[in-house]
């Protein structure tokens, strides 16, 4: 009897160590590789078939020390901080931009990439602005995956229709919204259903076009208010777009992106503002089967402020990428990202999933020409954002640069649309909230505009 | 058959054996009783009262959340949340909900269960079908109402608008979006009141109903002499549980409208939600939890006087 016991202590001890070992995720995979791990947002099924093509068969291909397993998964954002803040995690951490890899900087969460910057030569492939961002105090902690800009989306059907060109001045594209209006269509389509951060959007827009990149810039430096009357007039400007019901009259609320497409490629709209990341939602409503590819078009918003460069880009980022600290891994998640950040990868997704993976680097060859579909006018849309920003032509999305309790005060630009607060008590709640966290050193690097 | 009497001496008498006995067996059976509870206490302990009184603590601090290190600010997270309107309108909001839901699903279930009474062969089918909401993912739920109901394209707004009632949608009207969520939270949950109050109107004795019947009693009069009053210990646990859920709000005003727009369907857990995983504020985030759980806390007080003062009736 006795030996029985210690025989099945011993064999409760051994399944112990087992399940303990693979919780580590530090055993080797099948085939003696290391095991990286990656979660992903919840993409819908055909971009994650992709994603598992491109970026994980390609990855484990392409070197046989490191296996990357990607999971997708719908409440990422929570799920990453939640394991970060309990020092557990994937290796690859799948971030919402700089502002977020800062606040996890100031309490050690992810790993310093300088090394692997100067190994992999990151620091000369990627866009100065892009790179800076991902700082702190000199150090690399985040990239990039992919750049974005707010802009508007049109339907050359619809513009057609109503006997208007593609607007290049705000009083172009607001006659040929009063016209769509009088016609009884939207005078553009968007909205914020199931996304309240979607107003940060239009918050980053009508600044980025009305007070300007480098008033922004002095914002998030602590050299200028955020009640400095540029931003009051912004923040004005975008309550009269609103109440002329230019962000898709009452149904701002009810509608999300996905539905915005829909709305547009039915002719409903002539326009839909909004982030060029937007492209993978349109694949379903604009594409060959339907025989309006090349309705589509996107341009970047006029400014407001005639005096301000143009065309002037809204610079922001879909997400961004770490390396988390408690990685036992931090070489292979290094090898993750680097793969990521080629002109390959970034092509090879664009090919299928336009809007997501426009890689910010300094050099990017690729052709329009070269692609089809709604990637085609992706990428040319990118170039000319590169161009646009390589010459210092922008202003800041707030999701990317501000950081969180900021942006989060953003949000509530609709309580100013909506007459429930002034632009003046709006912009002191920013300017309250955005001390105690540039106080805290939750700022980001942000590149100076020109 | 024989009967022996023996005379206890002195000392058996002031300690008997069947005493000592008697203690050792209560003492044992009260170990005994400890140990059987030691596991739920130290669940409730460690699953309550631990995370409840880090929630205090946190509620004084700046703790962001990221990690273990945070900074006393005493009563800042308070008084900044006292100071945002936006606070009272969620307050405000949660109040509304205490009142649409301590009476129309109320109304709606008894009046359902005084119905169903009736209906003895088909009531379990009735109840099965009044279930279905409650039973459903407060997401799918979610779903259906915001792509059948409230859509503007396609759903029953879209479906008057195209046919010139100009009908606005409701979970984009400042005065209505409340009224609109809360109507979807109240459509899930009236059918669980209804077979509740259904359960607990089945106990009341038949006598009782037959009497009033042989007295002349009508169908309204049996309910309001003789179920409302056998019901009465049902009603009130339901109307604190109502009370207690209602201060925690959150799924379906956060699957709706995430307490927009411009907060005008802001409720305290949207509210306290934004500044945990938004802003990465946990400190308010707490301090507004335990706002919520004084409400909570302020229902079962009295619910406890109220079933005390009934049993000292």
């Amino acid at each position: 009897m006795r030996i029985f016991k210690n025989k099945a202590l011993a064999a409760g001890a051994v399944a112990a160590a087992l399940l303990l070992s693979a919780c580590g995720g530090q055993t080797p995979s099948a085939g003696g590789k290391q095991q990286i791990e990656m979660w992903f947002w919840g993409a819908p099924p055909a971009h994650q078939k992709e994603m598992q093509q491109v970026l994980v068969d390609g990855f484990n291909k392409s070197q046989d020390k490191y296996q990357l397993k990607v999971t997708f998964d719908n409440a990422v954002d929570k799920n990453i901080d939640v394991a970060l803040a309990a020092n557990r995690g994937p290796d690859v951490v799948y971030g919402s931009g700089p502002a977020f890899a800062a606040a996890y900087v100031a309490k050690g969460k992810l790993a310093d990439m300088t090394p692997y910057s100067d190994k992999y030569d990151w620091k000369d492939r990627i866009l100065d602005p892009m790179y800076e961002s991902g700082t702190v105090d000199g150090k690399l902690y985040s990239l990039p995956n992919s750049l974005n800009n707010i802009g508007v989306f049109y339907n050359k059907a619809v513009l057609d229709k109503l006997g208007v060109g593609i607007p290049t001045t705000t009083a172009e594209l607001n006659a040929a919204m009063d016209k769509a209006q009088a016609a009884g269509l939207y005078a553009s389509v968007t909205g914020n259903k199931g996304w309240k951060p979607v107003n940060e959007n239009y918050a980053s827009l009508f600044l980025t076009h009305a007070a300007g990149g480098k008033t922004v810039y002095d914002a998030l430096q602590g050299t200028t208010s955020w009640t400095d009357p540029k931003i009051a007039a912004a923040i004005d400007a975008s309550k009269d777009f609103y109440q002329k019901g230019y962000l898709a009259g009452k149904d701002y609320s009810n509608l999300n992106f996905v539905e915005s497409m829909q709305l547009l490629s039915q002719g409903k709209a002539p326009f839909m503002f909004g982030p060029s990341l937007a492209f993978q939602f349109a694949t379903d409503s604009f594409n060959d089967k339907n025989g309006n590819t090349n309705d589509l078009g996107f341009m970047p918003f006029p400014n407001i402020d005639e005096s301000l460069a143009s065309p002037n880009f809204t610079l922001g980022s879909t997400a961004s990428l770490s390396i988390n600290n408690a990685s036992k891994n931090k070489d292979g998640a290094a090898a993750v990202i680097d793969f990521m950040m080629t002109e390959s990868f970034s092509t090879d997704m664009t090919k299928t999933w336009p809007g997501y993976w426009a890689v910010p680097l300094k050099k990017f060859d690729a052709a329009p020409d070269e692609f089809t579909g709604l990637s085609k006018p992706y990428v040319q849309a990118m170039k000319d954002m590169i161009a646009g920003v390589n010459e210092g032509h922008y202003g800041f999305f707030a999701g990317t640069f501000f950081p969180p309790a900021t942006a989060t005060a953003f949000d509530d630009i609709d309580s100013v649309w909506l007459g429930k607060t002034s632009t003046t008590d709006f912009l002191k709640t920013v300017d309250k909230t955005f001390a105690e966290e540039k106080a805290k050193g939750l700022v980001p690097p942000v590149p100076e505009p020109k | 058959m024989t009967l022996s009497l023996k005379t206890p001496s002195a000392a058996a008498l002031q300690n008997p054996p069947g005493a000592r006995s008697r203690k050792s067996f209560h003492q044992r059976r009260t170990i005994i009783n400890y140990l059987l509870l030691a596991p739920a206490l130290l669940l409730s302990v460690v699953v309550v009262v631990v995370p409840g009184v880090l929630t205090a603590v946190a509620s004084f601090t700046d703790w962001d959340g990221l990690g273990f290190s945070a900074n006393f600010v005493g009563m800042s997270n308070f008084t900044d949340i006292f100071a945002d309107p936006t606070f009272f309108t969620a307050l405000g909001n949660n109040i509304k909900w205490v009142l649409l839901f301590l009476t129309i699903p109320v109304a709606l279930g008894l009046l359902t269960a005084s119905l169903l009474l009736r209906r003895k062969r088909t009531r379990t089918l009735y109840q099965v079908i009044y279930l279905m909401p409650y039973v459903l993912a407060p997401v799918v739920n979610a779903m259906v109402w915001l792509s059948i109901i409230y859509n503007p394209h396609g759903g029953v707004v879209g479906y008057l608008r195209d046919r010139g009632i100009g009908i606005e949608p409701p979970l984009a009207n400042l005065d209505m979006s409340i009224f609109a969520v809360a109507g979807v939270d109240m459509w899930h949950y009236w059918g669980f009141l209804t077979v509740i109050y259904l359960g607990a109107m089945r106990q009341t004795p038949i006598e009782q109903v037959e009497a009033a019947m042989v007295e002349g009693a009508n169908a309204f009069q049996i309910f309001r002499h003789v179920y409302l009053p056998n019901i009465r210990a049902t009603l009130l646990l339901m109307g604190v549980m109502i009370v207690i859920f209602s201060f925690l709000a959150f799924d379906y005003v956060y699957l709706l409208t995430q307490g927009g727009p411009a907060h005008s369907s802001e409720v305290m857990g949207t509210y306290a939600y934004a500044f945990a995983f938004s802003s990465f504020q946990f400190g308010k985030a707490a301090a507004v939890g335990l706002i919520m759980s004084f409400f909570g806390l302020v229902a079962s007080f009295i619910y406890t006087w109220l079933s005390r003062r009934d049993l000292t009736k």
